[in-house]
């Protein structure tokens, strides 16, 4: 025991300040909010259930918790197709491919925040959206489109997409590129159509970069806040948001622990499939 | 070396400045650092480190400070319905005996409020009471007269809604202490007890907000105190109750003076409007007692208070500090005074987030929602006793 130890002491110093900073800035945190959580909601008794009794209960915490599955699911699935779109017209040769190219991943290089404010000029009552509408004749009045309900849940998954289909874009571009061009040219010269080349060569060569690019884009979606907060305010509550104010503003510190951790398990589960998913790719 | 440096320096500093916790706009900022610090500096020969704190966050700051047994703030102001914390958890100085530096011109009733039992924890600062913004042009525009009562206010709603397909009066609905702080103005001028969630008031309160919810402005549930005043200065509301201090935003913006106030709109049973703002207090265990009070006291000089109004637009705890304002100002601050003479303190209490919850709660369940009044009203009646009785 004391040999690997002294046989490896420099490598061990080396890992310290990044193990305190994991232990501290990560894991402290996490199991702290694990053990408040465990406090019924007026934090009398411990070890309880009660806090997670209260917000499974609650009716603004189901609203959050469905809205979040539906920025999740729906919003995937759109930057998904979008950035899969995107990565095929980048793939083929024009003039400016480069600029075009630079000009889409701008909206990855943009705070969330100032993103948000951005969206909110589109999506105001009198926002640029709603001016064009009118314009065309489609609406006579203003439409609430940040109001609440299915129509602001469609803003705020938008927005985010605006935000980061350029990040699945490029991890699919990526992909495209690293397949063999004499794969393609074969099929070419076999006659298959795009479509079929498409169907039968491309995406299922591309299998491993959309796992992980719908994976990770997927851990992260859970963890949405700042967007639909600036943009929506609290029409749109999602998990995040949700816990923020129990405890920000109403200084419910166990109740707002209690919807973290349904979050962290939430995220837990999602990197559980990511590295059960990527394995199967590797085996296969 | 260099970090030793700076913070041997900065433990220097700490030790020569009176440390002051604020939360202010930026303009509000930029006259506190060029006007009103260097004029106590000069005067007094003590340095300010003025520093921004949030009111939310001020008693957990307060509260690490004071277990830790290093008090590093000397004098803050704090948010008049923040103050029970305070007092509860003993992190504030008793000012008792400094009663009787408080102008002769600060009314009685702004520092009667102030008191836990015969005790005083804080000194008046800053007033602040809802009012009513309306745009003129508008109202005249459609031959509208600013809304004298409830049913009044329901007749302007639907005429703007039919002439512009969209409604343009605005309730801040964006939750928290916004949206509860109207509903306890609402709640009191239908003759209720915002704390019963279920007395006759109440239901009055509800019943109306159910009926007026289809025509108020679209905007209303992302409004709250930072930005309804934007929405009215957008085209996008044109009738919105706010605090009075936001008005000094129009008249910088000559271009808005089309934007006028009054003092609002009376409920069923009487005027009310919620008086706030924010006060003083001296955190236990500074060193710095005393140089906190005469900071305390230059705040409430009449040249001071004086600056408030005519540059902030703030309301002046001194009777004696409006001699100076512009003539907009002046018919703004007649509105302000009529106002303040159907003043409403909301009570200070410990329970108040839960109150700010539950009204929220209550208020999309049956406003937004459309849910039946009174069994709600009562399940949430039932929430708060229980809250009080913790």
């Amino acid at each position: 025991m004391i040999r690997p130890l002294k046989k490896y002491s420099l490598e061990i110093v080396l890992l310290l300040p990044m193990l305190a900073y994991l232990l501290g800035f990560t894991l402290l945190p996490v199991m702290n909010s694990i053990y408040l959580s465990l406090f019924d909601s007026s934090g009398l008794a411990f070890p309880s259930s009660g806090s997670y009794g209260y917000i499974i209960s609650h009716f603004q915490f189901k609203e959050a918790l469905i809205n979040t599955l539906v920025i999740v699911f729906a919003g995937l699935t759109l930057e998904f197709f979008l950035g899969l779109a995107m990565a095929l017209v980048l793939l083929e040769k024009f003039r400016g491919r480069g600029l075009v190219r630079a000009v889409m991943l701008l909206p990855l290089g943009i705070t969330t925040i100032v993103a948000a404010s951005n969206m909110r000029y589109v999506f105001d009552t009198h926002g640029f959206l709603n001016k064009a509408l009118m314009r065309l004749n489609i609406i006579s009045a203003p439409a609430d489109w940040t109001g609440g309900g299915a129509a602001t849940l469609l803003s705020v998954i938008a927005a985010d997409m605006w935000k980061v289909t350029p990040l699945i874009m490029l991890i699919l571009l990526a992909g495209i590129e690293s397949i063999p061009s004499e794969v393609i040219g074969a099929a070419k010269v076999d006659g298959a159509s795009y479509m079929k080349r498409l169907r039968h060569i491309i995406l299922p060569m591309l299998k491993p970069f959309i796992t992980m690019a719908l994976v990770v884009r997927g851990i992260d979606a859970f963890r949405i806040f700042e967007l639909p907060l600036a943009l929506a305010g609290r029409t749109v509550p999602v998990l995040s948001t949700y816990a923020f104010f129990e405890y920000r503003e109403y200084g419910n510190v166990h109740t707002s622990a209690a919807a973290s951790t349904m979050l962290f398990v939430i995220i837990l589960v999602s990197i559980g499939a990511y590295l059960f998913l990527s394995r199967r790719n590797r085996e296969i | 070396m260099a970090l030793a440096v700076l913070l041997l320096s900065g433990c220097g500093a700490r030790q020569d400045k009176l440390k002051v916790a604020m939360s202010l706009t930026e303009d509000e900022w930029k006259v506190m650092r060029e006007k009103v610090i260097p004029a106590f500096e000069k005067k007094e020969k003590i340095a300010v480190e003025a520093v921004q704190v949030e009111a939310s966050d001020l008693p957990q700051l307060l509260e690490a400070m004071d277990r830790a047994g290093s008090m590093q703030i000397d004098l803050f102001a704090q948010d008049n319905m923040q103050l029970a914390l305070l007092t509860s958890k003993n992190l504030v100085e008793d000012l008792s005996t400094y009663e009787k530096m408080i102008p002769r011109s600060v009314p009685r009733a702004l520092v009667s409020n102030l008191r836990t039992g015969d005790r005083l924890y804080f000194m008046p600062y800053r007033p602040n009471v809802q009012i009513t913004y309306y745009n003129k042009a508008k109202f005249d525009k459609y031959g509208l007269k600013p809304p004298r009562n409830w049913d009044e206010l329901l007749a302007v709603a639907k005429k703007f809604k039919q002439k512009e397909k969209t409604g343009k009066v605005l309730f801040q609905a964006w939750g928290g202490s916004p949206t509860a702080t109207q509903l306890y103005e609402w709640i009191v001028s239908a003759g209720g007890d915002p704390f019963k969630f279920n007395d006759r008031g109440c239901v009055r309160t509800f019943i109306f907000l159910q009926k007026l919810w289809p025509y108020l402005s679209p905007d209303s549930r992302k409004a709250r105190f930072e930005t309804a005043n934007e929405y009215l200065e957008r085209d996008s509301a044109y009738l919105s109750q706010n605090w009075s201090s936001g008005f000094s935003q129009f008249v910088k913006n000559k271009e808005k003076s089309y934007i006028k106030t009054y003092s609002g709109f009376r409920g069923p049973r009487r005027y009310a409007h919620v008086i706030g703002g924010e006060v003083l207090g001296i955190p236990k265990g500074t060193r710095k007692t005393q140089q906190a009070l005469l900071f305390i006291k230059h705040l409430q000089s009449k040249e001071i208070q004086e600056i408030f109004v005519s540059e902030l637009g703030w309301l002046s705890i001194r009777t004696d500090a409006y001699a100076q304002v512009e003539p907009r100002m002046k018919q703004h601050y007649d509105s302000v005074m009529k106002a303040m003479q159907s003043g409403v303190f909301r009570k200070n209490v410990v329970y108040w987030d839960q109150y700010e919850k539950l009204a929220n709660e209550a208020f999309i369940k049956i406003v937004v929602r459309g849910e039946p009044v009174r069994p709600t009203l009562n399940y949430y009646a039932k929430q708060m006793s229980e809250h009080i009785k913790k």
